[in-house]
């Protein structure tokens, strides 16, 4: 059980690892605080659908299960859509039509493929909780980073010295692609240490 | 009966969408319901903002008979003006901006940006105060103009953001366009 | 009508979704197949040539949806649902279409039209296209630059990762991380190209 919730933090980490749902994790990381908000809104989503498509998943045709997955998602993506843009809508500002693209990360559908339309309710909650989770820490790494050297801040709070010039290239998309290529690696050099450890 | 139309391959597979058709209409009719009152108020809460930001002083602000044009009153006779929306195509998509002048219309008082989506680090500059400072008390006596890599030289004139001419020129062009046409539209009137 | 001035714009938004904002390297759009598919130049000419078709189509009937239908209906909040149904039954259909005129054309395609539904670019130009109020012909023309943009973001990116293949990349940057470092480099190159309309 605890498995199901765990693995989606480090062992299968949807960014790192599996490098699933990428379009929101490049372009809304410039700030630690869209990445947090992203983070939310697709743990929502990837929540939410996988308990909808578990409960109901006896009852869905073989042939057409791709085309009811994502209706049931779009439908939670817009239900959390129109939730930020009328309770932080300075956020959803930000984030524009990333939010909507949530319909087509592939992390999502790919936890209804694979884990939600087989198992049961509670199960895939963790799963997808645990998920929603591991992008969610994955955004706010990469939004920290790119913050800190991009514009010295993190979480809108000055971090770097006063003298502190910022990388306006890690604000750019560029910036994005070279930061998760290097975590990337980090991460698979990490990975590689403890499994090596374990033995 | 309820049998045969699940054994039935077709009719289940039509019956099935149907079923997360109207379940998804019906969740997002209630959604829609409840956020967009919420959404309008946000809107109009955000342009009473920026207009105040630009008339720190105003005593009453008043849509006129032309929607998105508001008349300024200001507080115990200090000079009111008229703040308006200008909204134009920027590099990435549409600069929707609240623009400040005096009564005349001859100085420009300020400027806000309620939407932009130029690029972070750039272009998105235009939302900081280093550029739309300049706009302050800005001579609309002649179109406005900018200028590359130096400070401005003459009335009417800003600097452009470094590396990020086309957003600083949209915001020019789009200001001009606007201004134009409430110039008209309040000597029409 | 001014024709010229009309038609200067069209070339604006052609380049301008094709090249100065490419897709792929400023909007982080279509990065899972990017990643995945651009192995082999060949392949990736493939992929790029059935997705630049589909996306020109889409970008045609998702604006007649929008405008005919949802906006005058005031059903604008089913729009991320319609969208991604009408994504969805485009790419079934084209690939049947394709199967019955033209069996060696399918056989060349085929195999990548599944690929497309869950492609974000497709979604994100039509929800860009929304957003930037683009007249009909505007947005067909956004499509096709979109396309021919993704194309030849992928088919310069597995020309690269062809070469690569006698490289000698540190062992944890493997796959994605050198990848992505690869396309934050070429991100950087195409802003060289931001000038071109400026003028």
């Amino acid at each position: 059980m605890l498995k199901d919730f765990l693995k989606g933090l480090w062992r299968e980490n949807p960014v790192f690892v599996q490098v699933l749902g990428m379009c929101p994790t490049l372009a809304v990381t410039t700030k630690a605080v869209f990445g947090a908000s992203m983070g939310m809104a697709t743990t929502f989503v990837v929540v939410s659908s996988s308990i909808v498509i578990s409960l109901i998943r006896r009852f869905i045709p073989e042939q057409v299960r791709i085309p009811m997955f994502t209706v049931i998602i779009a439908t939670f993506v817009t239900a959390a859509d129109y939730f930020l843009k009328a309770n932080f809508y300075q956020i959803s500002k930000a984030l524009g039509p990333y939010v909507p693209l949530i319909v087509v990360n592939c992390l999502i559908l790919g936890r209804a493929e694979a884990f939600a339309s087989k198992n049961g309710v509670f199960r895939s909650f963790l799963d997808a909780l645990g998920m929603g989770l591991g992008f969610t820490c994955a955004l706010v790494v990469l939004g920290a980073i790119r913050e800190v050297l991009g514009a010295g801040t993190v979480f809108g709070y000055r971090v770097m010295w006063d003298g502190f010039s910022n990388w306006i290239v890690m604000i750019l998309p560029a910036g994005a692609f070279l930061t998760l290529g290097l975590l990337v690696g980090v991460f698979n050099m990490v990975d590689k240490k403890i499994s090596v450890e374990k033995k | 009966m309820i049998k045969k139309i699940l054994n039935n391959n077709t009719l289940r597979m039509i019956t099935a969408l149907t079923v997360v058709g109207i379940f998804s209409g019906a969740v997002l009719v209630l959604v829609h319901n409840y956020t967009v009152p919420k959404i309008e108020a946000n809107k109009t809460k955000e342009t009473e903002t920026a207009i105040k930001e630009i008339f720190p002083s105003a005593a009453k602000i008043a849509e006129t008979v032309y929607p998105g044009v508001f008349k300024i009153t200001g507080h115990g006779g200090t000079p009111g003006g008229y703040a308006f929306i200008a909204a134009g195509n920027g590099y990435q998509g549409e600069i929707k901006m609240i623009v400040g002048v005096d009564a005349e219309m001859t100085t420009m008082l300020g400027m806000q940006v309620l939407e932009s989506q130029e690029t972070p680090g750039l272009g998105a500059e235009i939302v900081g105060s280093a550029f739309r400072d300049q706009f302050k008390g800005l001579s609309l006596a002649q179109p406005i103009t900018y200028i590359k890599n130096q400070k401005p030289e003459k009335p009417g004139q800003i600097e452009a953001i470094t590396g990020a001419t086309i957003s600083s020129k949209a915001v020019v062009n789009t200001l001009n366009k606007r201004i134009e046409q409430i110039r008209k539209k309040v000597k029409d009137k | 009508m001014d024709y010229t001035k009309t038609i200067q714009e069209l070339i604006l938004i052609l380049i301008a979704a094709s090249i100065t904002n490419n897709f792929v390297l400023t909007y982080f759009l279509g990065i899972c197949p990017f990643i995945g598919v651009s192995n082999k130049v060949e392949s990736s000419i493939g992929l790029g040539i059935a997705t630049t078709f589909v996306m020109t189509l889409a970008a045609t009937v998702t604006w007649l949806i929008y405008h005919y239908v949802l906006v005058p209906y005031n059903l604008v909040f089913l729009q991320y649902v319609t969208f991604i149904i009408v994504i969805a039954s485009l790419v079934q259909f084209v690939e049947m279409f394709i199967r019955k005129v033209s069996p060696p054309l399918y056989k060349a395609l085929g195999i990548f039209l599944p690929l497309i539904t869950t492609n974000c670019a497709i979604l994100g130009l039509t929800l860009f296209m929304v957003l930037r109020n683009y007249t009909f012909l505007e947005s067909i023309v956004f499509g096709l630059g979109a396309g021919v943009g993704f194309t030849l973001a992928l088919v310069v990116m597995a020309g690269i990762r062809e070469e690569l293949e006698f490289a000698d990349v540190p062992e944890p940057l493997k796959g994605a991380g050198i990848t992505l470092i690869l396309a934050g480099m070429l991100a950087l190159a195409f802003m060289g190209f931001g000038g071109i309309i400026s003028g």
